[in-house]
C-alpha cells in the first residue's frame, strides 16, 4: 500500500524526485500563480500607486501627490451624500430584500411539495439567471415614464391613475432598492432553502406532536437553525451589494444628477466619465481595503481545519 | 387513558402502499409492540397515530372517536423518536419544558413538572446540559421525559433501544417496563428486534409488507406461530426449515424419510436449534461447525438433506468438528407449514427417523 | 404522577378539532399559493410580455392590445392553477386539473393572440442594419449608432465565454488539485489566501486593470478581455474544484500509485475523472458569467466590431427602443434564451455549487 509516511520536510529524495517536485509544481500551480499575480496583485498596486498621482483623461504622469487622498477626506463635497446613499442603499436591500424576503420565500416555498415550491423558487430565479442587460430591459420598460410605460398603463387601467408616474425621477433610490433586491432575495432564498432541506424531518415531527404549530415550529426550530447561514448571507451580501453598481449603472445611470451614484459607482463615475483616475483610484481603495476586511472576516465562516487538512500521500 | 383501534386503515405514499387494510384494538392500559422487518409499515402505523401522517382510508379512533384529522399537537400523545429529535439548541430542562409551553401551563408548575419527569427517568442532574453534551442513552431518556411530561393518554417508542449498546440495551429494556407499569399509560412499541418485543410486550403484532400477519402474547408467537414468516422471525437462532412431501404417513425429504402424521402435500417442517439434542438415534449427520457462545454452543451439522443448527446449552462442546450424531426432537416440538400457503397446519407431527449411526 | 391532573382531562370535542384542523390546513395553503402568486407575478409578467411582443409588435405602434389580451388569459390561469392547487384532493386530480387548464388556456391563447403572431421582429437576425429600416420604417430620423451584424456580436460572446471557460477549467483543476492533494512548503499560506480572494469584489479593480490593460496594450481587444476575466473568475473556481477534489477518497489515488501511475498519471486517470461533476459546474457557471458579462466588456471594449451580445443588447435598447419595440423584445429573447437554457441544464450542478464548504 502506497506510504502514509509521518511528515518530515526535510526527507531526502533522491535527485530525481525534487526535480520532478519543481515541474509538477510548476505545471500545477504554475499558470494560476502567474495570473493571480498579474491581475490580482498587480492592479492593486497599481491602485495604489496611481492614488497618489494626478493621472486624468491624459493618462499621462504629471507628478507625485497626495492631493487625492486630500481631496477623500475634505475637498470633495459630493462624497458625503454618496457615501450617505451607500449607507442607506447597502442596508436598506439587505435587511429588506436579501435576508427578509429571502427568509420568507425560503419558508413559503418548503412550505409547498417539491414541485410547486420548486416552481416558484425558479422564478424567483430568473432575475439571476436573466444577463443584467436583459433585466434592467424589462425593469425600464416597466417604469417607462410615458403612457408605454407597463406600470403606468397597470395602474392607469386598474386604479384609474391620472398623470403617468416617472419613477426615475420620483423615487429613483426605491427603484435601485428594489431592482437589486430581486437578485438580493433570489441568493438568500437559496441558501436558506438548502439550510433549512438540512434539518432533520423528526424535529418537526416532535415539536408537532409537542403542541407545536406552524409558527411555533418555525420560532423554535427553523430559525435557530438558521443563524449561520443568516451572519453568512449578512456579511457577504453587504459586500457584494457595497461593490456592485452594475444594475444601478444599468437602470439610473446614477441620476438623476448623483441621486443614486454609490460609492463603487462614484468610483466609476470619476474615473471613466470625469477623466480623473487619480482621484477613481484612491477612493477604489478604500473599497479594496474594506474587501480584504470582510474576506478575513468571512474566514470565520469556513472549517479552516477540513480546508487544511494534509495530504496523506508523500511522494511526488 | 386511551383505547386505540385501528379500523381498516390505509396509507399510501405515492404508488406504494405502506400500510394496508389494518384492523387491530389495543386496550387501555396495555404495552403491545409492533414487530416486523423494515419496510413493513410499523413506523408509519405509529406516525398515524402520533397525527404525522394523514390516513389514506379507513378511521383511527381513540376511546371510540374518529381522530383521523386531528392535529398532532391536539392529541396528547407522547412520542419518542429513533433518534431521539432532541432541539439541539435548547437545554435538557428545555427540552423537557417544551411541550408544557404549549399547554400553558404556568412557570413554577412547569417547572415542577419537569423536574418530577426528569427524576422519573434519572437525568435530574443533566437538565442543564444540552443534547450534544449526552450519550445516547442521555439523550433517550431526555426524549422520554419530554414525552411523558405532559402526561400523554398514548405513549409511542420508535425502535428506541436500536442506537444503544449492548448492555445499555438490556437496562433501558427493564426500565421502561417498570415505567410502564408504574404509571400505567398505553403504550405502542414499534420495533425490529424480536427480544425487544418479546421481553418488552403483553402482546405483539407481527406485521410484514402493510398487513398484520399475527396478533399473540410473545409466548404464542413463540410455541404456534401461524405462519412461516412467524416462525421465521420469531426465534434466535432461527429456526431450521425443511422442505419435503407428506403423504402416507411419512415426510419425505430428499433421501431422508420422516414419520409424519396430520396432513398430505407439499409441507416445511420447522424445527427450532433449541428443540434439537444428541440422541443414540435420529436424524444422522455429521458436525461442520461448533459456535460456542459463552452459555450456549450452538452446532451447525451437515446431514443428508442440508445443514441443520442445534443449540445446547453449556460452555464445554462435547462433541468435536467432524463426528458423527444423531438429531433427534420431540415430534410434540415439530412445526408444521404447508408450503404454498406458508400457513400452519395445526396437529401435524413429524417424528425423528429413528436411524442410529 | 398517577393521580388524574388537569392535564390529564380527555380532549372532549374530537369532531370539532378535526374540522378545525380541516380547515387551517386549507387556510393555510390557499394563503401560501396566494402569497407566492401575488410576489411572483411582477416578476413573469414581464418576461411573458416580452416574449410576446417580441412575437406580435408592429413597427413604431406600441400595441397594448395584443399585451392586455395576453394577459387577460395569462392572469385567469394563473388564478385557476391556484385554485386547482388547493381543492384538489391528491395528486392525481391536481395534474388532471392543471392538464386541462393548460390546454384550455393554450387554446384561448391561440385563439385571441395566435392572428397577431409573426416573425418580422427578428429582422435583426438577417438584416445588420435593421436600425435604419426600423427607422424608416416609422419616419423617425435620429440614431448614432452602427450595429454590426449580431451574428458577429454572438460569435463574440460565445469566443469569449468559451475560451475563458476552456482556460479556467484547465488551470483551475490543475491548480486545485495540486493544492488539494500535495504537500509543499508554502501550502497553508496559499490556501489562506485562496479564502480572502475567492470571495474578493473583483469589481474594486476596474480602475487599475482599464490603466493596466492600457499600458499593456491589451485595451479593446478580445484577449485582453478573455485573460481579466479568467483571472478574477480563477480563485472562485480553484476554491471549488478544491472542494470537490478533497472530496474524491485518498485510497483511490493510493492504489493507482501501488499500480505503478505516477502522480500526474493518476490526476489524468483516476482522479480527474472523478471530479467530473465538479467539472461540469464550473464550466457552466464560468460560461454563463462569460456570456452574460456586461460592465468588463463595456469599460475595456470600444469598436463595435468587437461587441459581445450584452453590449449589442444594450445599444439596440439604447438607440431603438423609443421606436420599436419589437425588435428590441426579439434581440431580448434571443439574449435570453441561451441563458435559460444553460441554467436549467445545469441548475443541478450549481445547486451543489454554492454552498460547498461552509460550516453551519
Amino acid at each position: 500500500m502506497a506510504a502514509i509516511i509521518e511528515p518530515n520536510l526535510q526527507h531526502r529524495d533522491s535527485a530525481g524526485s525534487v526535480a520532478r517536485r519543481r515541474t509538477n509544481f510548476v505545471i500545477f500551480l504554475g499558470p494560476a500563480i502567474v495570473l493571480t499575480a498579474i491581475f490580482f496583485m498587480i492592479p492593486v498596486l497599481i491602485d495604489i500607486a496611481v492614488s497618489f498621482t494626478d493621472l486624468d483623461r491624459t493618462l499621462r504622469f504629471g507628478k507625485f501627490t497626495t492631493e487625492q487622498y486630500h481631496k477623500v477626506f475634505r475637498g470633495d463635497p459630493r462624497l458625503a451624500q454618496v457615501i450617505g446613499l451607500t449607507l442607506v442603499y447597502v442596508f436598506g436591500t439587505l435587511a429588506v430584500f436579501n435576508v427578509t424576503f429571502g427568509l420568507v420565500l425560503a419558508l413559503t416555498t418548503t412550505a409547498l411539495n417539491k414541485i410547486s415550491g420548486g416552481f416558484f423558487r425558479g422564478v424567483w430565479l430568473l432575475p439571476r439567471m436573466s444577463p443584467s442587460v436583459l433585466y434592467i430591459l424589462l425593469w425600464l420598460w416597466v417604469i417607462n415614464p410615458s403612457d408605454a410605460g407597463l406600470l403606468n398603463q397597470f395602474l392607469m387601467q386598474t386604479v384609474g391613475l391620472a398623470k403617468p408616474l416617472d419613477l426615475l425621477t420620483s423615487a429613483p433610490v426605491a427603484l435601485i432598492i428594489i431592482a437589486n433586491g430581486f437578485i438580493g432575495a433570489s441568493m438568500g432564498m437559496i441558501i436558506f432553502t438548502a439550510a433549512i432541506r438540512g434539518i432533520p424531518e423528526h424535529l418537526f415531527y416532535a415539536a408537532a406532536v409537542d403542541g407545536a404549530g406552524t409558527l411555533a415550529q418555525i420560532q423554535f426550530i427553523t430559525l435557530p437553525a438558521l443563524r449561520w447561514p443568516i451572519s453568512f448571507v449578512t456579511i457577504y451580501q453587504t459586500l457584494s451589494l457595497l461593490v456592485s453598481f452594475e444594475y444601478i449603472l444599468l437602470l439610473t445611470k446614477g441620476g438623476p444628477f448623483y441621486d443614486t451614484t454609490v460609492y463603487a459607482l462614484y468610483v466609476y463615475r470619476r474615473a471613466f466619465a470625469s477623466g480623473q483616475y487619480g482621484y477613481g483610484a484612491a477612493l477604489a481603495l478604500f473599497l479594496i481595503v474594506i474587501g480584504v476586511a470582510v474576506a478575513l472576516l468571512g474566514w470565520r465562516f469556513f472549517d479552516l481545519q477540513r480546508l487544511l487538512q494534509r495530504p496523506r500521500i508523500e511522494v511526488h | 387513558m386511551a383505547r386505540v383501534e385501528f379500523r381498516h386503515v390505509a396509507k399510501r405514499f405515492g404508488d406504494v402502499e405502506a400500510v394496508r387494510d389494518m384492523n387491530l384494538t389495543i386496550e387501555d392500559g396495555e404495552f403491545v409492540a409492533l414487530l416486523g422487518p423494515s419496510g413493513c409499515g410499523k413506523s408509519t402505523s405509529l406516525f398515524m397515530l402520533a397525527g404525522i401522517y394523514l390516513p389514506n382510508g379507513g378511521k383511527l379512533l381513540f376511546d371510540g372517536r374518529v381522530v383521523n384529522e386531528v392535529e398532532a399537537r391536539d392529541r396528547n400523545v407522547g412520542i419518542v423518536f429513533q433518534s431521539y429529535a432532541l432541539y439541539p439548541h435548547m437545554t435538557v430542562r428545555d427540552n423537557i419544558l417544551f411541550p408544557l409551553r404549549f399547554k400553558r401551563v404556568p412557570r413554577e408548575a412547569a417547572l415542577r413538572r419537569a423536574s418530577a419527569a426528569a427524576s422519573l427517568v434519572q437525568v435530574k442532574d443533566l437538565l442543564d446540559r444540552r443534547p450534544g453534551e449526552l450519550s445516547g442513552g442521555q439523550q433517550q431518556r431526555v426524549a422520554l421525559a419530554r414525552a411523558l411530561v405532559k402526561e400523554p393518554q398514548l405513549l409511542l417508542l420508535d425502535e428506541p433501544l436500536s442506537n444503544l449498546d449492548a448492555t445499555l440495551r438490556l437496562t433501558m429494556r427493564t426500565e421502561i417496563k417498570a415505567l410502564q407499569k408504574k404509571l400505567g399509560i398505553t403504550t405502542i412499541l414499534v420495533t425490529h428486534d424480536q427480544i425487544e418485543a418479546t421481553t418488552m410486550a403483553d402482546r405483539i403484532i407481527c406485521m410484514r409488507a402493510g398487513g398484520i400477519e399475527q396478533i399473540g402474547a410473545p409466548d404464542d408467537l413463540y410455541r404456534e406461530p401461524q405462519s412461516l414468516f412467524i416462525a421465521a422471525f420469531i426465534g434466535s437462532p432461527p429456526i431450521n426449515l425443511i422442505r419435503g412431501e407428506a403423504g402416507d404417513g411419512t415426510l419425505r425429504a430428499g433421501p431422508v424419510t420422516f414419520p409424519f402424521e396430520g396432513g398430505a402435500g407439499a409441507v416445511t417442517l420447522g424445527l427450532r436449534p433449541e428443540h434439537l439434542n444428541f440422541a443414540d438415534a435420529g436424524l444422522n449427520g455429521r458436525i461442520a461447525q461448533i459456535e460456542p457462545m459463552g452459555r450456549e454452543i450452538l452446532y451447525v451439522i451437515e446431514t443428508d438433506i442440508g445443514y441443520a443448527r442445534v443449540l445446547e446449552h453449556g460452555s464445554a462442546a462435547a462433541y468435536a468438528a467432524g463426528e458423527p450424531v444423531n438429531v433427534h426432537f420431540s415430534p410434540v416440538d415439530s412445526l408444521v407449514f404447508d408450503t404454498a400457503t406458508e400457513r400452519l397446519i395445526a396437529g401435524a407431527r413429524a417424528h425423528p427417523p429413528m436411524i442410529s449411526r | 404522577m398517577a393521580a388524574l391532573t388537569e392535564l390529564q382531562r380527555l380532549p372532549g370535542d374530537w369532531d370539532g378539532l378535526a374540522a378545525r384542523a380541516r380547515s387551517l390546513r386549507r387556510a393555510k395553503a390557499a394563503a401560501l399559493y396566494a402569497f407566492l402568486i401575488a410576489v411572483s407575478l411582477p416578476i413573469i409578467l414581464p418576461y411573458f410580455w416580452l416574449v410576446t411582443i417580441a412575437f406580435s409588435a408592429k413597427t413604431g405602434v406600441a400595441d397594448t392590445m395584443v399585451l392586455w389580451r395576453s394577459t387577460a388569459v395569462f392572469v385567469p390561469t394563473v388564478i385557476a392553477f391556484w385554485l386547482a392547487a388547493i381543492l384538489a384532493q391528491n395528486r392525481r386530480q391536481m395534474w388532471l386539473a392543471i392538464t386541462a387548464i393548460g390546454l384550455i388556456a393554450t387554446a384561448a391563447f391561440a385563439l385571441l393572440i395566435g392572428p397577431d403572431l409573426h416573425p418580422r421582429n427578428f429582422i435583426f437576425l438577417v438584416e445588420p442594419d435593421f436600425a435604419s429600416v426600423v427607422r424608416s420604417r416609422s419616419g423617425v430620423v435620429r440614431g448614432a449608432v452602427q450595429f454590426p451584424s449580431v451574428w458577429k456580436a454572438f460569435g463574440n460572446s460565445l469566443l469569449i465565454a468559451g475560451a475563458q471557460t476552456v482556460i479556467v477549467l484547465t488551470v483551475a483543476s490543475l491548480a486545485a488539485y495540486y493544492l488539494s492533494r500535495f504537500q509543499f512548503p508554502a501550502r497553508a499560506a496559499m490556501l489562506r489566501s485562496l479564502l480572502v480572494l475567492h470571495a474578493f469584489p473583483v469589481l474594486t479593480l476596474i480602475v487599475p486593470m482599464f490603466l493596466m490593460l492600457y499600458w499593456m496594450g491589451l485595451l479593446d481587444t478580445l484577449f485582453g478581455v478573455i485573460l481579466v476575466l479568467v483571472a478574477f473568475e480563477l480563485p472562485f473556481a480553484v476554491f471549488i474544484m478544491k472542494g470537490f477534489f478533497d472530496a474524491v477518497p485518498w485510497d483511490i489515488e493510493m492504489s493507482a500509485l501501488t499500480d505503478g501511475a505516477s502522480r500526474r498519471q493518476a490526476f489524468l486517470r483516476v482522479v480527474l475523472p472523478q471530479v467530473r461533476n465538479g467539472l461540469l459546474a464550473i464550466a457552466v457557471f464560468t460560461f454563463i458569467r462569460g456570456w452574460e458579462e456586461y460592465i468588463f466588456v463595456f469599460t475595456f471594449l470600444i469598436r463595435n466590431t468587437n461587441w459581445t451580445m450584452s453590449l449589442y443588447m444594450y445599444y439596440v435598447r439604447d438607440d431603438v427602443m423609443g421606436v420599436d419595440y419589437g425588435v428590441v423584445s426579439a434581440v431580448g429573447v434571443f439574449y435570453l434564451v441561451p441563458s435559460l437554457v444553460l441554467y436549467l441544464a445545469a441548475q443541478r450542478y450549481l445547486m451543489q455549487m454554492s454552498i460547498g464548504g461552509v460550516k453551519g
